[in-house]
C-alpha cells in the first residue's frame, strides 16, 4: 500500500532511491541538497537500504564515483547544489557521452558571489549542453515521481543517459509537505532492474571511453544528438504509464493552468508555479485573461510542445529564475530557449522576458501582478515595449516611469 | 589478506599476455613495458582504469585498445574516484546477489600527473577510504603525451617544454620532485598497508609487487619508474639500461613498505656518481657542474632519509 507521508523534496527522493534499490551513492556536503544524503545514510545505518555510500572528497569525485559505479553495472546516484554543481563540471560530458545513466539530485542554490543559500536555476542550467536529461519538480511528490520516471527513461536501453532531478532549494527541498510514497510492488512493475548491455565484466571485456580520430567523433555526437528525440518519445510513453500505475497524471512536457481562454501566460519551471497559480486566481478575478505554462522538462527542451501550445496566446511572459549575463533578450536561459522554440512558427505570440526570484526570493503575488500588468501593456501595444526586464529593477509600468520622472525633477532642484 | 603467488624468474612468468601489440606508443616506451608486465602479473580477472595520459592517448587512439581485459578511461583528475566507484559497485552488487562475478582486481594506471599532481586529491581520497584498488603510478617524470612538460616528478635540472634552460634559468627545472611513497605510504593514509617502488628494469620484482598489492585487502600503491626515450632524450634501445642506471646512481630507490616496515628490494653496494646517469639523457645536457653537485647532494640526502647504508659519491 502506498504510504501517506509528510516530508520534503529531499526525503521524497530518498524514498524514490530506496524504492529503486540503488547500489551506490556518492556524497559530499553542501546546502541545501545535503539532507538527502543524511537521509540515505540513516536508512543504510538502520538497514532499510542496502547501498554503499561513498563519501567523496568533493563534487568532482562524487560524480566520478557514480560514473565508475555505473560502468560496473550498478544503479548509482549522487547530487549537489550551487558551486558544488560547478565544481563537478568536467565530469558531466564524460558521464553522458559514456552513456552512464546515473541520477543526480540538484537542489538549486545561487552561485557565488555573493554566497547566497537561496534557489536560482543557474548552476543546473549551466550544464545544459552536456547531454544530461532533466527537468524541475515543483513539490515533494513530483520530486519523488520524477526520480522514478527519470530512472526509467534514462536507463532505457534505447536511451542510456544520466538524469538530474532538479528542484528549487528550500521551496521544494526543505518545506514540509504531504506526499505519497508508492508501494514497492508498484515500483517494481514500473522500474525494471538496471541491466546495461555493456558493463565492466572480465568475462566480456570491453573498452570504455577510448580516444578516437577526429572523423570518428561526429558520429558519436550525432548519436548523442538524435537520442534526445528518442527521449521525447519515451517521456510521452513513460509519463502515461506512470499515471496508469501510480494514479498521478502529469503532462509529459508542459503543464497548462487556466490557459483555455487566456490571451497571456506566464511560462516558468519549478516551485514558483505554486505562487503563480494563486496569483493567477486573483488576476482572473480582476479581469486579466492570464494562465500559466509550467515546463516539466528542460532537456530535452519541449520545443515541439511549445510550438503547438504558445500560438494560442498573444503574450508569453517567460519568468527566468536564473542569470545568463549578456544573453539574447537580456533575461535568462528560458527566454532564449522559448523564443528559439517558436521563432519560425506562424502566429507566434510576443515573448516577453522577466527576471525574478533571484537569490532564493519568493516571487510574490505583487510581482506576478506587476508582470501581468506589463504583459497587458505589451498586449495592447502589440509589440515588445522593453526587453531585459528585471522585475523591481527596470519595470516598464507607467507608475515606474512617473516615479523616475519625479526623481529626475527632484535631482534637478537639488542642483 | 590473500597470499600472492610469487614469480621466481622471468622464465616462470605467465606466458599469457593481457596487454597486446596494436598500440602506438613510442619505440622503447617505458610505460608500455610496465603495462605489459602489470597486466601479465594481474591476469584475466582484472579491470584497468586508465586516466588521461600517455597510456590512454597512445593506447586507444583509434577507438580500440590493446587490452584483453576490461579497460575504462577516466579523466586525468579522477582515477581514484572512478576506481572507488567501480570497487564499491562490485562489492555491493555481489553482496546483493545482483551479479555472480568474483571480485576483480581493480587497477588504476595513472601517470605522474594523474597520481601526484592533478589526480592527487582523488588518489588520496581513494586510499583514505580504503577501497580495494591497486593504484599504480607509472612515472615517466613529465606530462609526456602533451609533448613533455614539467610535472612534480620531473627531476631538478631537467629540461621540458615548460622548463627550458636559458641564461636566466640555467638549470631548467628549479624544484625537486615530490615523494609519492612518503605521501601515500608514509603514515598519512593508514588504510594503505602495502606500497612499493618498482622499475621496468626489474620485471620479476615489478610483477611480484603487483601481485602483493593485489593480494592486499584494501588500497595498495605502486610507484613504477618508467624511462621515456622521447621525454628524457635517449635512444629507444636504452630504456631498460637507463632504468638500471637510475637505481645504481640513487636516482631511483627500490623498496617496499609493508605495514610500515621498509624492505629493500635492491641494495646497491655503492652508488655510482649521479653524473653517469645525467650524461645518458639529453634533458640534462645543459647542466653545469654546480647543478650536478646540487643533484648529487639531493641524492645523498635521500639516502640518509631512506636509511640506506651505502657508500656515497661526494657531492662537490
Amino acid at each position: 500500500m502506498p504510504i501517506k507521508k509528510r516530508g520534503t523534496g529531499l526525503t521524497a527522493v530518498a524514498d524514490a532511491w530506496q524504492l529503486a534499490d540503488i547500489d551506490v551513492t556518492a556524497s559530499y556536503p553542501i546546502r541545501p541538497y545535503t539532507a538527502v544524503m543524511a537521509e540515505v545514510a540513516k536508512r543504510i545505518a538502520n538497514g532499510l537500504m542496502k547501498c554503499e555510500m561513498v563519501h567523496g572528497e568533493g563534487e568532482h569525485a562524487q560524480f566520478s564515483i557514480a560514473h565508475g559505479a555505473s560502468m560496473a553495472g550498478a544503479r548509482a546516484t549522487t547530487g549537489s547544489s550551487g558551486v558544488g554543481v560547478a565544481y563537478a563540471f568536467e565530469t558531466y560530458s564524460p558521464i553522458a557521452g559514456g552513456r552512464c545513466p546515473i541520477q543526480a539530485l540538484i537542489a538549486d542554490r545561487t552561485l557565488d558571489p555573493p554566497g547566497d543559500f537561496g534557489s536560482e536555476h543557474t548552476e543546473c542550467l549551466n550544464l545544459r549542453d552536456n547531454g544530461w536529461i532533466y527537468g524541475w519538480a515543483e513539490n515533494a511528490q513530483e520530486s519523488l515521481d520524477n526520480s522514478l520516471m527519470f530512472f526509467r527513461i534514462g536507463e532505457d536501453p534505447d536511451i542510456m543517459l544520466p538524469q538530474i532531478v532538479a528542484m528549487d532549494g528550500y521551496f521544494v527541498s526543505h518545506i514540509a509537505q504531504d506526499y505519497e510514497m508508492p508501494d514497492q510492488e508498484q515500483v517494481d512493475k514500473f522500474l525494471p532492474p538496471f541491466k546495461p548491455q555493456f558493463r565492466l565484466d572480465v568475462n566480456n571485456p570491453v573498452i570504455m571511453g577510448p580516444q578516437i580520430e577526429p572523423e570518428m567523433g561526429p558520429p558519436l555526437e550525432w548519436d548523442r544528438n538524435v537520442v534526445m528525440d528518442r527521449v521525447k518519445e519515451k517521456i510521452v510513453a513513460v509519463t502515461e504509464e506512470f499515471g496508469k500505475i501510480f494514479g498521478r497524471k502529469y503532462a509529459p512536457f508542459v503543464e497548462e493552468y487556466m490557459t483555455d481562454d487566456a490571451d497571456m501566460v506566464f511560462l516558468l519551471q519549478g516551485a514558483h508555479a505554486v505562487t503563480c497559480r494563486s496569483a493567477i486566481r486573483y488576476l482572473r478575478q480582476a479581469g486579466y485573461k492570464v494562465g500559466m505554462c509550467r515546463l516539466r522538462w528542460f532537456r530535452p527542451f519541449p520545443d515541439t510542445a511549445l510550438k503547438a501550445i504558445l500560438p494560442k496566446f498573444k503574450v508569453v511572459g517567460v519568468v527566468d529564475t536564473n542569470t545568463s549575463y549578456g544573453a539574447a533578450g537580456g533575461s535568462g536561459v528560458l527566454l532564449v530557449e522559448t523564443r528559439a522554440s517558436v521563432s519560425e512558427v506562424p502566429g507566434k505570440p510576443l515573448i516577453q522576458g522577466f527576471t525574478s526570484g533571484l537569490g532564493g526570493e519568493t516571487i510574490t503575488h505583487e510581482e506576478f501582478f506587476k508582470m501581468a500588468e506589463m504583459m497587458k501593456m505589451t498586449l495592447e501595444a502589440g509589440r515588445i515595449i522593453q526587453d531585459a526586464v528585471w522585475v523591481n529593477f527596470n519595470d516598464y509600468l507607467p507608475a515606474v516611469s512617473e516615479v523616475q520622472a519625479a526623481e529626475q525633477q527632484v535631482a534637478q532642484t537639488k542642483e | 589478506m590473500a597470499t600472492a603467488e610469487m614469480i621466481k624468474t622471468i622464465a616462470q612468468a605467465p606466458d599469457k599476455e593481457y596487454y597486446l601489440p596494436g598500440h602506438r606508443t613510442c619505440a622503447g616506451c617505458g610505460p608500455a613495458l610496465a603495462y605489459r608486465l602489470i597486466a601479465k602479473a594481474s591476469g584475466k580477472n582484472t579491470i584497468f582504469v586508465g586516466p588521461t595520459g600517455c597510456m590512454y592517448v597512445a593506447n586507444t587512439s583509434y577507438a580500440c585498445g590493446p587490452w584483453a581485459v576490461p579497460w575504462t578511461h577516466a579523466q586525468i583528475t579522477n582515477a581514484g574516484a572512478v576506481g572507488s566507484g567501480i570497487a564499491e559497485a562490485f562489492k555491493m552488487m555481489i553482496k546483493k546477489g545482483k551479479i555472480k562475478d568474483e571480485y576483480p582486481n581493480i587497477i588504476c594506471m595513472a601517470g605522474d600527473g594523474g597520481s601526484i599532481d592533478i589526480g592527487l586529491q582523488a588518489a588520496s581520497a581513494m586510499m583514505y577510504r580504503g577501497h580495494d584498488v591497486l593504484f599504480v603510478m607509472y612515472d615517466n617524470e613529465s606530462y609526456a603525451n602533451t609533448g613533455i612538460q614539467t610535472s612534480p616528478m620531473t627531476p631538478y635540472g631537467a629540461a621540458t617544454m615548460f622548463t627550458p634552460p636559458g641564461p636566466e634559468i640555467p638549470e631548467a627545472k628549479k624544484f625537486f620532485p615530490k615523494d609519492p611513497m612518503a605521501i601515500f605510504c608514509g603514515g598519512g593514509h593508514p588504510a594503505v598497508k602495502y606500497g612499493a617502488t618498482a622499475s621496468i628494469a626489474y620485471p620479476v620484482d615489478l610483477m611480484n609487487k603487483v601481485r602483493k598489492g593485489l593480494a592486499q585487502e584494501g588500497p595498495a600503491f605502486l610507484h613504477v619508474q618508467c624511462p621515456c626515450p622521447k621525454g628524457w632524450t635517449f635512444p629507444a634501445n636504452r630504456t631498460v639500461e637507463i632504468g638500471r642506471l637510475a637505481v645504481e646512481t640513487g636516482m631511483w630507490f627500490m623498496y617496499e613498505l609493508e605495514d610500515g616496515v621498509k624492505k629493500w628490494s635492491i641494495l646497491p653496494k655503492q652508488l655510482k656518481p649521479v653524473e653517469e646517469y645525467l650524461q645518458t639523457q639529453g634533458r640534462f645536457a645543459h647542466l653545469k657542474p654546480e647543478h650536478v653537485a646540487k643533484l648529487q647532494a639531493w641524492v645523498n640526502a635521500r639516502v640518509q632519509t631512506l636509511g640506506l647504508e651505502v657508500p656515497l659519491p661526494p657531492a662537490r
